[in-house]
């Protein structure tokens, strides 16, 4: 009999006599792992809705009076200096009012009695992609605040920042939820592998007395940890999954997830929550086992 | 084996060996004796002498507090991990208590000792036959060992201890809750053991068992070695004390 047959045929034992308290630990790590996945998944979609966001980022400079030529070629240098820019865009006062009937619609009599001059000239400046955090975007800001002429700089500030805090709060969410899963999974498993070792107690010493050796009597311990992540891992992103599916299927289309794809993990973030849930579950037997084997 | 070839070299060796437990209970006291390779060695002693000790400390069970203890040339307290397993996987223990797993089968509790030395299958499923068939305990092959009267346990606990055809069988109280019938049955599966080359150490107070042998008998006394003597064959102990060399033996040694 090879080493491999005698260690399968032991954990099938074992699973076979402890079946619910296994069965109860897969639960407690499926949970844990749907827990944190849902947070996950959450955090990751807002972030790529956020990339598209802020692809449409621009910063507009509200400016005093319409700059000529030279005035026009003298700003773009010094918004230039601060940092490299996908584009600066001057907008007269004509053009600010044209765009603004063409916002109204319908409603663009209401501009009727109006001068076509009314609206101040700005100039629109769209940063590059890298241009990211909300106080690089501050320090941007403030610095195009700084430009002569310039009366006042807007980039949907509440907005930006009530986004930025969002995801900052769902980041501490996830990683909350993150060291939850390490320390239910590992102890929960550890403390299952506890429980079978006092239950099989007699039957571990015997073993220890008849030549076991202590990788006969670990291994299968250690193969109920690995089952345990995986199984565990699998239940709880499918329910997090048909979770998924349910939402897309009565959501779509309406209000607030029509502003971005709500998407599932792609397999490579998959594949490291399963693996991370083994490797998590494996060292909680490890671990329970050890202290079994150094009496 | 020829019994001359077997007794070349002690199997174990134990040189002044103290055992004592907190707070202060001696249980033996300079314990020296040398036992070949292939012998029969009874352990005598009343209840409480030190027996069950001295085999644990054998067994590596239990650690002695002073002196050695060699088993096949190893100091078996020194040894640890993997090497201790397999030293162990050559030593097969019948305990007092029986330690039998009692809600597995007795085919189960059989089969343990060689499925910690990877055994075929086969060959575990066929030496489990063979040994019930010894102890006429054939039909109780698939009965939990729960439900076993004591006497069946017992023989159950020495079917394991020789299962794994081990170079050293240590036997504490074997008969103790067996009859005639079956006493004969388990010494005579222990000489076979013995004639293929296991060395077999027994602790006993059952008189019957060492009185007509021609093999040698430790006396213990309050922890202390009483008495080292060589049966001989007529229920006379030999007052000179014994050795362990061949020409002490006169070749009976098959009777019980």
């Amino acid at each position: 009999m090879n080493f491999w047959f005698s260690i399968f045929r032991q954990t099938g034992r074992n699973l076979r006599q402890t079946w619910t308290t296994q069965f109860m630990t897969c639960l407690t790590v499926s949970l844990s792992v749907l827990i944190f996945s849902f947070f996950y998944l959450i955090y990751l979609n807002i972030l790529s809705a956020g990339d598209k966001v802020t692809d449409d980022l621009r910063l507009v400079v509200y400016l005093d009076e319409e700059p000529g030529p030279e005035m026009q070629e003298q700003l773009r240098l010094k918004i230039s200096q601060f940092d490299q820019v996908q584009e600066i865009k001057f907008i007269s006062r004509e053009e600010a009012y044209s765009r603004f009937a063409e916002q109204l619609g319908d409603n663009h009599d209401v501009l009727t009695d109006m001068p076509t001059d009314f609206l101040p000239a700005s100039i629109e400046v769209i940063p590059l992609k890298t241009l990211r955090s909300l106080s690089q975007i501050k320090l941007f800001s403030e610095y195009l605040a700084t430009l002569p002429g310039s009366q006042k700089v807007q980039y949907g500030q509440n907005w930006v920042e009530r986004f930025y805090y969002f995801t900052q709060l769902l980041s501490i969410v996830v990683l909350l939820s993150g060291v939850l899963l390490i320390l239910t999974a590992t102890f929960m498993v550890a403390s299952t592998i506890r429980l079978t070792i006092f239950a099989r107690q007699e039957e571990l010493e015997l073993l220890k007395l008849v030549g076991a050796t202590n990788n006969y009597i670990r291994t299968p311990f250690l193969l109920e940890g690995i089952l345990q992540g995986l199984i565990g891992s699998l239940l709880g992103l499918t329910s997090l999954y048909i979770l998924f599916q349910w939402i897309t299927r009565h959501f779509s289309g309406a209000g607030f997830l029509d502003l971005f794809t709500f998407t599932f993990f792609p397999p490579g973030i998959i594949a490291t929550i399963i693996l991370s849930s083994i490797v998590l579950c494996t060292a909680g037997s490890y671990t329970s086992m050890q202290k079994f084997l150094r009496i | 084996m020829t019994e001359a070839a077997a007794f070349q070299t002690a199997m174990i060796e134990i040189i002044k060996v103290g055992k004592s437990y907190p707070p202060n209970v001696t249980a033996l006291t300079d314990i020296s004796v040398s036992i070949a390779s292939g012998e029969i060695f009874f352990l005598i002693g009343r209840s409480g002498a030190g027996k069950t000790t001295l085999l644990k400390l054998l067994c590596n069970m239990e650690k002695p507090t002073n002196g050695l203890i060699e088993v096949a040339g190893m100091n078996i307290h020194q040894v640890t991990g993997n090497k201790l397993a397999k030293l162990r996987q050559r030593v097969g223990m019948a305990y007092q208590d029986f330690r039998l797993l009692t809600d597995r089968t007795v085919a189960e509790n059989i089969a343990i000792s060689m499925e910690v030395s990877y055994k075929k299958p086969q060959i575990i499923h066929n030496r489990v036959r063979n040994l019930l068939a010894q102890l006429q305990l054939e039909d109780k092959h698939d009965i939990l060992t729960g439900d076993l009267s004591r006497g069946e346990q017992q023989r159950v606990a020495i079917a394991r201890a020789v299962a794994n055809s081990p170079a050293l069988i240590l036997v504490d109280e074997p008969t103790g809750n067996l009859d005639a019938t079956s006493t004969e049955q388990v010494m005579e599966l222990l000489i076979r053991c013995r004639n293929s080359g296991a060395t077999i150490v027994i602790a006993t107070h059952d008189e019957a068992l060492y009185r007509h042998s021609t093999h040698r008998i430790m006396k213990l006394h309050n922890g202390r070695l009483d008495s080292l003597t060589r049966g001989d064959g007529q229920g006379r102990p030999n007052t000179a004390e014994a050795t362990d060399d061949t020409e002490a033996t006169d070749g009976s040694d098959d009777e019980i």
